[in-house]
């Protein structure tokens, strides 16, 4: 078999084997029982909790992601790999272990003045909001920073010549030309917080209409052998993140002005 | 006038030092040198892109090296051009006068006499990405030159270029700077495009301005030997000055175990007795002489037999290589193509060649 052969049936086991695990949830699938499920107020109120959470630590995520990404893409300054490196540890650390390290973070005295004289975090609602951000920031900063590398500084460069300042330059020439990228990144990181489950229930607990995201309900459903609800949350969540990632793909096919 | 003084900067172990540039205003300066000479960090220094340790750069009487980039009224071009592909060409275009909110009736004007000049009415609703190699090149010219910038900078803007495109382009710099006399400094290791191109050539090595002058100045008459060697002149002998005369009218100099005595401009500054020397002959100065032809008395002095050992088809002219009889050494010899139809030089064939005063050129060491 030539490479070419040999890759694309590389490709097709993996496809298959994801297939097969979806197929297999439905074997167990009543469809009468689905609508059921989906409109129950717990669910109704897991896709809710799970898509306004990801939502608002998607748009932090970015916020301060963004200019983090510009840094590490056009400046040059002391420590840049040290933080470039840091970037990454939500990458390779356990979700739960990231979780832990934020539930022991509010148990200092410092992180209890946070949750005495600001924002209550712990088994509330900015636990998960904070729980998914600290999973996804690394990655919307890594993913924002790839699409700017794709972006030559020397378009900027031009347009200070011609009179715009450095943030003139940016929003009128770098953000339009490294939009789609910045939209990509903001989808996937966003399906990854929907879907993001140890840092949250370690941080933000598992409390039926307070902090149960859907992740969190499969995880309740399961353990208490109510295997119906958990195929269903499943294929909803899967239904979500495929959604996602398959929008994903429209957004980077670029038209063909660019 | 638009001067760079006492430029310092390092960049790792690369370092310019007490570097002085001074631009003609309107004319068209070549900055000029091998690769690695840190053409480019000079060229980012003046448009602001890069720090520098001191230094000033004085534009139209002002210190502007404070100044960020967008208010140093200096216009960019960039090899690749960089021609913003989300815009249209007309946008493109318009981009520096939207920045700098120029709108009066003059700048319309200049844009559309701009854009007829480049000939590119007919892309202003196109997007770069449809453009020829050609038709880029003058829609980033107009973008430069849109804003009326009291200096246009253009890093090495042909060097990607096939030669025909090149020629084209070449031939719309100067037809443009001609019509507009816009101030450039314009980048290049290309010789024959500094030739072309420059009013006036600063030779840039290893982070030192080796030479500064017309065109003629540099590439006739370099001043240092780096200078010689990096415009790849052939035909230079070490010696050394025997005697300087007549209070510093003439010199004489060794050449192959003789001595010749030249007037004193046909040096690169003033020499002293004893100083080691390169002396070049100019090889279009190389006469090959007819046999039989009566020989000018001034001639007669600097004749030397010997054989061609090669003979090379340059296009424009024939290089000749000539060995001296008993001498270590060749001569490179350029000869018109006219001139050697009618000499009818072979390989392997004796000949004796004069040279005229005009051919040699002494460089100090």
């Amino acid at each position: 078999m030539n490479l070419g052969k040999t890759a694309v049936f590389a490709a097709l086991v993996l496809f298959l084997f994801y297939v097969v695990l979806i197929f297999s949830l439905l074997t167990f699938f009543e469809g009468k029982s689905f609508l059921e499920v989906l409109l129950s107020p717990d669910t109704l109120f897991s896709i809710r909790l799970s898509l306004l959470a990801a939502t608002i630590a998607t748009l932090l995520a970015v916020a301060i992601g963004l200019p983090a990404a510009y840094a590490l893409s056009r400046a040059s300054f002391r420590g840049k790999k040290l933080v470039d490196t840091f970037l990454e540890l939500p990458m390779i650390m356990s979700p739960i272990a990231l979780g832990a390290a934020l539930l022991i973070f509010f148990n200092t005295s410092f992180g209890a003045a946070i949750q005495e004289r600001g924002i209550l975090f712990v088994f509330e609602f900015p636990g998960i909001v904070l729980a998914q951000f600290a999973t996804i920031a690394g990655l919307a900063t890594r993913l924002m920073k790839t699409a700017l590398d794709e972006i030559s500084p020397r378009y900027e460069a031009v347009a200070r010549s011609l009179g715009s300042s450095a943030w003139g330059a940016f929003w009128k020439i770098t953000f339009p030309l490294a939009f789609r990228g910045f939209v990509s990144a903001m989808i996937l990181c966003w399906a990854k917080a929907v879907g993001e489950f140890g840092a949250t229930v370690t941080l933000a607990g598992t409390m039926a209409f307070k902090t149960e995201t859907m992740p969190i309900a499969i995880f309740t459903a399961l353990a208490s052998a109510d295997i119906r609800k958990t195929i269903i949350l499943i294929l909803i969540l899967a239904g979500i993140g495929l959604s996602a990632l398959y929008a994903v793909r429209f957004v980077e096919k670029r038209p063909q002005i660019l | 006038m638009i001067e760079v003084r006492g430029l310092n900067l390092a960049v790792g172990n690369f370092r310019i030092d007490l570097l002085d540039l001074i631009l003609q205003e309107g004319g068209y300066n070549v900055l000029l040198g091998p690769t690695g000479s840190g053409k480019t960090l000079i060229l980012e220094s003046v448009i602001g892109l890069r720090n520098f340790q001191s230094g000033s750069i004085i534009v139209g009487g002002k210190e502007i090296q404070n100044l960020p980039p967008e208010r140093r009224g200096i216009s960019y071009l960039p090899q690749d051009l960089a021609l913003f592909p989300h815009l249209t060409v007309k946008e493109n275009l318009l981009y520096g006068l939207r920045a700098q909110k120029k709108s009066s009736g003059k700048d319309e004007n200049h844009l559309g006499r701009l854009v007829d000049t480049l000939k590119i009415g007919h892309l202003l609703d196109r997007y770069p990405q449809g453009l020829s190699g050609g038709e880029k090149q003058r829609v980033a010219l107009g973008r430069a030159l849109a804003p009326s910038p009291q200096l246009l900078l253009l890093d090495e803007p042909l060097a990607a270029l096939d030669p025909g495109l090149k020629s084209e382009i070449q031939q719309l710099l100067i037809s443009l700077h001609r019509s507009l006399r816009f101030t450039a400094l314009h980048v290049t290791h290309d010789l024959q495009e500094a030739y072309l191109l420059g009013d006036t050539i600063t030779v840039l090595i290893g982070g030192k301005v080796e030479q500064r002058g017309k065109r003629e100045e540099v590439f006739l008459r370099p001043k240092t030997i780096r200078v010689a060697q990096f415009l790849g002149l052939q035909n230079l002998f070490p010696e050394k000055v025997l005697q300087v005369e007549g209070g510093g009218k003439s010199l004489t100099v060794s050449l192959w175990g003789e001595e010749i005595t030249l007037p004193s401009d046909h040096a690169a500054g003033r020499l002293s007795p004893g100083e080691d020397v390169v002396l070049y002959l100019r090889p279009e100065e190389i006469m090959i002489l007819r046999e039989g032809k009566p020989i000018k008395e001034s001639l007669r002095r600097n004749i030397l037999e010997g054989e061609v050992v090669r003979i090379l088809d340059r296009g424009t002219h024939r290089w000749v290589l000539f060995q001296p009889a008993g001498m270590g050494f060749h001569l490179e010899i350029h000869l018109p193509n006219y001139v050697f139809r009618n000499l009818s030089v072979q390989e392997g064939q004796r000949i004796r060649v004069a040279m005229r005063w005009e051919a040699f050129w002494v460089i100090p060491r």
